[in-house]
């Protein structure tokens, strides 16, 4: 950031007098790239910006700024700092507010509710999931695209694994800050993906730490991208209840999805303008969990007893985990693991976006955006991967479901790495026996 | 994220290409940068040294080298070696270049219809120098693209004096495919375009049919694709019947893309990092030598360790240097002492002449330290390259390619000759 620097943080908009119409934003779009429906994030950004009123819904020259996808690209890209996707998102946040939001982009935000849904009767959502038909169905009165990337229900959210398991949600006496963290599941995890939570978990505590998982909620970042922004600070405003006291008090918040970690340090407070105390406080005491443990590695506290796997891996580096501005830290953790090669996709994005990709109108334009990912990824399993690696979930998804590759998060393969050394080290003794 | 050997600062032609001669010489290279910028709005060729009175770029080297305080007067003897080393880089991909520092500098026509001086030039704008020996120059414009205007190019290249220029100047343009109904089109868009077969088989037959009968080498607006770049050129020329060149439009630049892009795999796949978007905000200092860099991040910072750190944040228009109120000069990382003309001499009287702001920068010795006033280092372990540096006027005399890669060189092969030693 480089142009009134204070004044953008506040005010996003207030960034665009820096725009000195290089174009260079229009040459990162990944969504400019394979459709002519959207123009560009200089058009939508600094230029329609001026015609925006002071709600910034107001007055839109048009509505092709719904078609930003959010990916950031443009504003990391931008040479004179101007904060073209958080203005460019504010601006649809405000046509929302204006014009209202469809009932799919209030229900496919809505996750916390879905997981509620779905999981009761995961077998049979998840049958649901799969069908042809229903899907169908879901296209032509939802919206949702019958082949947009979703994930299929788990049986058991990962809360009530933690509850039956009677683990920690709160302190401990005597807890030590800089020996406990707070695990930030997000919905992903909770409702889909419970095993990366436990995978999470068994490394952090593997590394001396307790980890506790007070309430918490989705961290809203599916309102904010569909521009449902006083449903996304209801949200935010739970989340920084349950966690800003520990935020406070030095402990680490710690979360396995790039998204949900950078609304916590970034979104709360550039799009929602959640800049009070709380807010800031957890924004700084948030970290990605690679972050984390490449940091545990630089203090030479992280355990490098990985056993080895002799693999070549494709690593697609999500736009999120780019806007953290944490360089790649899943690289650096791959690097420590004997055998394992990484290689950096090299690709703008995926294409997917949190829940652009579902949408009937948008997934053509998800799949296009990512189809030279998914040609890569299907090259490297051809070449001889068994996987695909990547930070984020609805990512993930979509590189899964597109290549049909198997498409994991880092801390998985990791932990898998830990536990064979664990294996391989408890082989002699059984054999003693 | 663990120490590097060297962190570079600044994603322009010379931190890219000091990235990717360091990761190629096997130094662990961590480049940051808080945008992208010089190679999307400039021409993608090298533009060595063309001060006026130039017959070559070897000959501009010398005229430079011989004022003081000029990069060149430093560095003129690694200038060879430097354009050397880049072409080995980039020769076998789509930015390949053609020329050397001995080829006469020629004059070129730009997108606007005025003549620059080149002799060396990515492989899709070769075509623009060398004799015209009675050869018509046709400007062949693509209908419905408003960052290309060839009539208005054609007028101002025909009411210009061109010696030894073309017989006959034309201008065409060419409907393609789908372009009318086109909500929007830019540069790269329509390079985007190009990279499909079908819709470039089409594209090019539309365009041979208003070539007309003569002997023409054709200048086009630089948007024959990104990616399949050097197969489209090919086509287009056979396609066309005659030697084709690209013209760089208005920004953005595709050449300038296609030289970012390549660069940037260089590095990657040499296992160097590029994060772009954040800028510098710490600077960890221990006496003359730099500990670290802390980049912004969306909370705390990135703290960036290296034994070296290397400047290519450029010049005021790169904004590695600030002008504030009262004439203040800043350069933006480390603070350094930046030398310029005395402030009542910035600008000219005419604002289309050469201002001598342009010159200002950072002082270096041999080693493209950073000195202050008395000739000292001021830092032990940064160096600085590009446009950074003071004692140059790179519109003027068209060296700014020329000291960036040179500048790139100097230092990545001190680094890479001191970690061999060590």
């Amino acid at each position: 950031m480089t142009f009134h620097d204070a004044a953008a943080r506040d005010f996003p908009a207030f960034s665009t007098d820096a725009c000195i119409k290089c174009n260079v934003c229009n040459t990162v779009c990944p969504v400019s790239r394979v459709t002519d429906e959207f123009p560009g994030p200089k058009y939508v950004g600094p230029q329609a910006q001026r015609f925006r009123g002071p709600g910034e819904g107001s007055d839109a020259p048009d509505h092709s700024v719904d078609l930003c996808s959010g990916c950031g690209i443009c504003t990391r890209a931008c040479p004179a700092g101007v904060l073209i996707a958080e203005t460019n998102n504010r601006a649809r946040a405000g046509i929302v507010e204006e014009r209202g939001s469809s009932l799919r982009n209030r229900l496919i935000s809505d996750t916390d509710l879905l997981i509620r849904l779905g999981t009761p009767v995961a077998p049979l959502a998840n049958i649901g999931l799969k069908n042809r038909l229903a899907r169908w169905f879901g296209e032509k009165t939802l919206g949702v695209h019958r082949r947009g990337p979703l994930a299929p229900f788990s049986r058991r959210t990962f809360r009530a694994w933690w509850k039956r398991e009677k683990r920690p949600t709160a302190l401990e006496a005597g807890s030590d800050p800089s020996r406990t963290v707070v695990y930030f599941h997000g919905c992903a995890v909770n409702g889909f993906e419970p095993d990366l939570g436990r995978d999470a978990v068994e490394i952090l505590e593997r590394n001396g730490l307790t980890v506790i998982v007070p309430p918490q909620e989705c961290c809203g970042l599916p309102f904010i991208s569909n521009g449902l922004y006083p449903r996304a600070r209801e949200k935010a405003r739970r989340n920084l209840e349950s966690l800003a006291q520990y935020a406070r008090a030095g402990y680490r918040i710690v979360g396995t999805s790039t998204s949900c970690t950078h609304a916590l340090k970034a979104e709360y407070r550039e799009m929602l303008d959640l800049a009070d105390d709380d807010a800031t406080a957890v924004a700084d005491a948030t970290w990605d969990i690679c972050e984390l443990l490449v940091d545990l590695h630089d203090r030479g506290e992280l355990d490098t007893g990985f056993a080895p796997i002799a693999e070549s891996i494709p690593y697609h580096p999500p736009c999120q985990l780019k806007s953290h501005g944490i360089g790649l830290p899943a690289m650096d953790l791959f690097a420590l693991v004997p055998g394992l090669r990484a290689v950096d996709s090299d690709h703008d994005c995926c294409g997917a976006a949190g829940t652009y990709g579902l949408k009937a109108e948008r997934w053509q334009i998800a799949q296009d955006v990512g189809a030279p990912l998914f040609a890569k990824v299907r090259a490297a399993k051809a070449a001889g991967a068994s996987r695909a690696a990547c930070d984020s979930e609805t990512c993930r998804w979509q590189i899964e479901q597109s290549s049909g590759v198997p498409t994991v998060h880092p801390v998985s393969i990791l932990a898998e790495s830990y536990r064979r050394a664990d294996e391989a080290a408890s082989e002699p003794r059984r054999r003693l026996v | 994220m663990p120490r590097a050997d060297v962190v570079v600062i600044g994603a322009g032609l010379s931190g890219l290409a000091c990235a990717a001669e360091l990761a190629g010489s096997g130094a662990s290279v961590f480049l940051a940068a808080k945008g992208m910028a010089s190679t999307h709005w400039t021409h993608g060729g090298l533009d060595v040294a063309a001060p006026d009175g130039a017959s070559t770029s070897r000959d501009g080297i010398a005229r430079l080298a011989g004022s003081a305080g000029h990069p060149y007067a430093r560095m003129s003897d690694h200038v060879a070696d430097a354009v050397a080393a880049h072409r080995a880089r980039l020769d076998g991909t789509a930015v390949a270049m053609v020329g050397d520092l001995d080829m006469p500098l020629a004059p070129i026509p730009t997108a606007l219809g005025a003549l620059r001086p080149a002799a060396i030039l990515p492989m899709g704008q070769g075509a623009a120098v060398g004799p015209w020996e009675g050869q018509g120059l046709l400007l062949l414009g693509i209908g419905h693209f408003r960052d290309s205007w060839v009539d208005y190019a054609a007028r101002n290249l025909t009411a210009g004096a061109w010696p030894g220029g073309p017989a006959e100047i034309r201008a065409v343009t060419a409907d393609l495919p789908g372009l009318d109904a086109r909500n929007n089109l830019n540069a790269r868009t329509l390079a985007v375009l190009f990279d499909d077969p079908a819709w470039r088989a089409r594209a090019l037959a539309a365009m041979a049919a208003v070539v007309p009968p003569g002997a023409w080498r054709i200048g086009v607006p630089a948007v024959l694709g990104l990616e399949a770049h050097a197969e489209i050129h090919a086509h287009a020329q056979e396609v066309l019947g005659g030697a084709v060149f690209e013209m760089p439009s208005l920004p953005p630049s595709v050449p300038g893309v296609r030289l970012f892009d390549e660069l940037r795999r260089r590095i990657t796949a040499a296992g160097g990092r590029i994060q772009v978007g954040f800028d510098v905000v710490e600077v960890e200092r221990d006496g003359r030598r730099v500990r670290a860099i802390h980049t912004e991040a969306a909370s705390r910072t990135l703290r960036l360790a290296a034994d070296t750190f290397v400047l290519a944040t450029g010049g005021i228009a790169g904004e590695g240097i600030r002008a504030h109120r009262g004439r203040r000069l800043e350069e933006r990382v480390f603070g350094l002492p930046v030398t310029a003309p005395n402030d009542s001499e910035w600008f000219s009287d005419d604002p289309m002449q050469p201002h001598p702001i342009e010159s200002l920068g950072i002082d270096v010795d041999d080693h493209l330290r950073p000195i202050d006033p008395t000739g000292q280092p001021v830092l032990e372990n940064v160096r600085v390259i590009g446009s950074s540096l003071a004692g140059m006027r790179y519109l003027e005399q068209r060296c700014g390619d020329g000291v960036a890669i040179t500048s790139a060189h100097v230092v990545a092969r001190s680094l890479a000759a001191r970690s061999a030693a060590a």
